[in-house]
């Protein structure tokens, strides 16, 4: 194209003049590496401000900053354990005042879920007792269902009687998980949740049903 | 969200609220909106803490929730008001000058809480007041209560969005998250409560020597669990209200400094009028007339009418415009224009670090640059009056700093770059963001360097701290002089001297970050008003 002077010449593509540099000036170095973390300024910085509303908003800042450290919302990181457990330890702890959320202004799931943690045979036996109630719920419809076809009067109204007594108390009981807030206000902060290789997804809806009964599914199929 | 911002938030959050609630926090900063299961899996925490963390960071009104379709709740996190919680002293001291004691508790109370109700509210500070009272004096709840409504009133606090109260009894299926709602007019309305009490003091018996169990001390509060009267309706502090007023503040104090003290008082009662009726983000305030102005300047000052005019006309001719004419009726409309003042304050900003950095010759420099607004590089050597060399030097030193940019202005379509001008320019916005970075990160090191230094002295400051607590307890049992100074001589003189610098760095570091604050709200606020304008 026009303008090149000729091959391998270096040539500026613009007035060189224009930039501020004369013609045959040393350009100046290339950096090569990133610039100093702590660079050497020419100018030292100027006084900071200092007056009575400066002071006191200093140390408002500084009480500010240990009192939050002490409120309810602070949350300690728990500790890994010590192998000795110290004396002292237990008579430094700091205690905190609790504090509940409002739970009418949070969602839902917000809410704790306490698993019950009396041990695996109550856990079970309140497993199989859900298990077998909602079971028994399907099973009271098609039972009712086939009586009522049948029309064993005496017989079917003993069965229903039982059986929705069951399914009302089975009613009962999702209720009571549902509603936390009404048996439980103490939002534990030793709460842990239970480690199962269940996906707890599946399980959205507040019902904790299903979540430890996988076992049982098997007999639940309908 | 810069990397600056998350780094800043990342150690505030871990400052005010522990490891946990920083690590959730500075996830949702980083990545938006997320659902709380993701949560939980993307950081690695069980759910229950992510819980707790999420109550807390709603609480302060650091996140909030949407529910989306499918049902899924979304909890998106607020990076703006996470960078607010280094202004919070500054709140507390504003409210001190204007409501004194009891308002600056109420709104202390109100930021370290979050959200509260008034009963709450009031009831603790009224027993705070009366710890610092003499013995015998306790602080009565209706004059709390009457700071709060003055407080209410000038809007320095507001009302939470509230969850409407459904007319039903029929709950129906419960929402996966309740939807708040607050109209204009409810935001400021204090609820009438009859809170008739005292402040309590906190009763000498209540404090545990240090061997005590102290097992009993969490359930003591749980006692008394009377029905409050206004359950539901929390408040919260009114930062933007806060903002105006530093806005205000600056300006008045900006025309002080430029004219004189009554050119800076009818301002700042020109702002005061205009504090209700104009919306915090106008580009400038209702115009005024004169005739009001005179009307309502304080009672101390006694000028005539005909000085309060020379004086208005004086500060609408003045070059910075911050106040206008906009008419005459009425003996002459004023405005205030608040964006154009943001604009001159910003503006001095810049200048005034370019001078602390770069030196006066660079400062002026950057003005001529900022009055012609383009300038080639040999009509800057001419018009500053300085040799060649060393103007291109300063000039590229601020180029790099990037407070001055290049316009390209080509002469043909091939942008050759023989035949372009290139004009040095100031873009005022650009600089202003690139500087707020910059506070960002200085504020980050700041804070940095404050830990480290206390992390080193660790060990010496749980000494000092052991040995004021035994010279403490033996004061209270009575002991003789001798004692305590032998218990003082623990720490011995070099470690007090140790004690005594780190004491000076520290309160060095944290007046610089609250200065450093005061520079990033100018910004803010001048970008703030420019976005909007745009």
């Amino acid at each position: 194209m026009a303008g090149n002077k000729g091959r391998g010449r270096a040539a500026y593509t613009f007035n060189i003049e224009a930039v501020g540099f004369g013609r045959g000036d040393k350009l100046p170095d290339v950096a090569l590496k990133p610039p100093p973390l702590f660079p050497d300024t020419d100018y030292k910085p100027v006084p900071l401000k200092a007056g009575e509303g400066e002071d006191y908003m200093l140390a408002l800042k500084q009480e500010l900053r240990e009192t939050m450290k002490r409120m309810p919302y602070y949350i300690e990181t728990p500790e890994e354990k010590q192998d000795i457990e110290r004396y002292s330890k237990r008579y430094m702890k700091v205690y905190k005042e609790e504090w509940i959320p409002d739970w009418r202004r949070l969602p839902r799931e917000m809410m704790p879920r306490k698993k019950c943690k009396k041990g695996p045979k109550s856990e079970k036996a309140k497993d199989t007792g859900k298990g077998a109630s909602l079971t028994n719920t399907a099973d009271v419809l098609k039972k009712i269902e086939e009586l009522e076809k049948r029309g064993d009067g005496e017989k079917s109204d003993e069965e229903n009687e039982e059986k929705e007594g069951s399914k009302e108390k089975s009613k009962e009981g999702d209720e009571e998980e549902d509603d936390d807030a009404a048996e439980q206000e103490e939002y534990d902060e030793e709460e842990q949740e239970e480690e199962n290789d269940y996906i707890n997804s599946y399980f959205e809806d507040g019902d904790d049903f299903g979540a430890d009964s996988d076992d049982n599914m098997d007999e639940a199929t309908y | 969200m810069t990397q600056a911002e998350i780094k800043l938030c990342s150690l505030l959050l871990q400052e005010h609220f522990g490891e946990i609630v920083e690590k959730i926090g500075v996830h949702l900063i980083r990545t938006g909106s997320q659902p709380l299961r993701v949560i939980a899996h993307d950081t690695g925490t069980s759910l229950d803490q992510v819980k707790k963390a999420l109550c807390v960071l709603i609480q302060h009104n650091l996140v909030i929730y949407q529910v989306h379709k499918r049902g899924v709740v979304e909890y998106e996190a607020q990076c703006s008001r996470v960078l607010r919680m280094l202004r919070y002293p500054r709140y507390i001291y504003t409210a001190k000058t204007l409501y004194s004691d009891t308002g600056e508790l109420i709104v202390e109370e109100l930021l370290l809480n979050g959200k509260m109700t008034m009963s709450a509210v009031v009831k603790k500070v009224a027993d705070r007041l009366t710890e610092t009272m003499e013995d015998g004096k306790t602080m009565d709840y209706a004059e709390v209560s009457n700071t709060f409504v003055r407080l209410a009133d000038t809007h320095f606090v507001q009302r939470c969005p509230w969850v409407p109260a459904t007319e039903n009894s029929d709950p129906g299926p419960l929402p996966l998250a309740p939807i708040l709602v607050i109209s204009e007019k409810d935001m400021y309305l204090v609820p009438k409560l009859s809170l008739i009490g005292k402040g309590k003091r906190r009763r000498s018996s209540d404090e545990d020597a240090a061997g005590e169990p102290k097992a009993k001390r969490p359930k003591h509060n749980r006692d008394n669990k009377e029905p409050i009267p206004d359950d539901g309706i929390y408040w919260q502090a009114n930062l933007d209200r806060f903002h105006q007023h530093f806005r205000d503040q600056a300006i008045v104090s900006a025309v002080a400094n430029r004219m004189d003290q009554t050119s800076s008082e009818i301002v700042r009662t020109m702002l005061r009028m205009s504090e209700i009726t104009t919306p915090s983000t106008a580009p400038f305030t209702q115009p005024l007339s004169s005739n009001e102005i005179f009307r309502s300047l304080p009672v101390g000052y006694n000028i005539s009418k005909q000085v309060l005019d020379q004086y208005l006309t004086l500060l609408a001719d003045d070059p910075l415009e911050f106040v206008g004419k906009s008419g005459d009726s009425g003996g002459g409309m004023y405005v205030i224009n608040l964006h154009k003042a943001l604009g001159s304050l910003a503006t001095a900003t810049l200048e005034s670090v370019v001078q602390e950095r770069f030196g006066s010759r660079c400062a002026r420099i950057f003005r001529l640059v900022l009055q012609k607004k383009h300038l080639e590089q040999k009509q800057v050597e001419d018009f500053a009056m300085i040799p060649a060399k060393e103007a291109k030097d300063m000039l590229y030193k601020m180029l790099s700093g990037n407070f001055i940019s290049l316009q390209e202005i080509p002469k043909t379509p091939d942008h050759a770059p023989s035949r372009t001008f290139y004009l040095y320019t100031v873009n005022i916005l650009s600089a202003a963001r690139m500087l707020l970075h910059r506070c960002y990160k200085s504020i980050a090191n700041l804070i940095e360097r404050r830990q480290f230094e206390t992390k080193e002295n660790k060990r010496l400051l749980e000494k000092s701290q052991r040995v004021e607590a035994i010279i403490a307890s033996m004061q209270a049992t009575g002991a003789e002089d001798a004692q305590l100074q032998e218990i003082e001589e623990m720490i011995t003189v070099p470690e007090r001297q140790q004690l005594e610098t780190l004491k000076r760095n520290v309160n060095k570091l944290d007046a610089s970050e609250i200065q450093v604050d005061e520079t990033i709200f100018l910004l803010e606020s001048y970008i703030e008003s420019t976005m909007k304008r745009q």
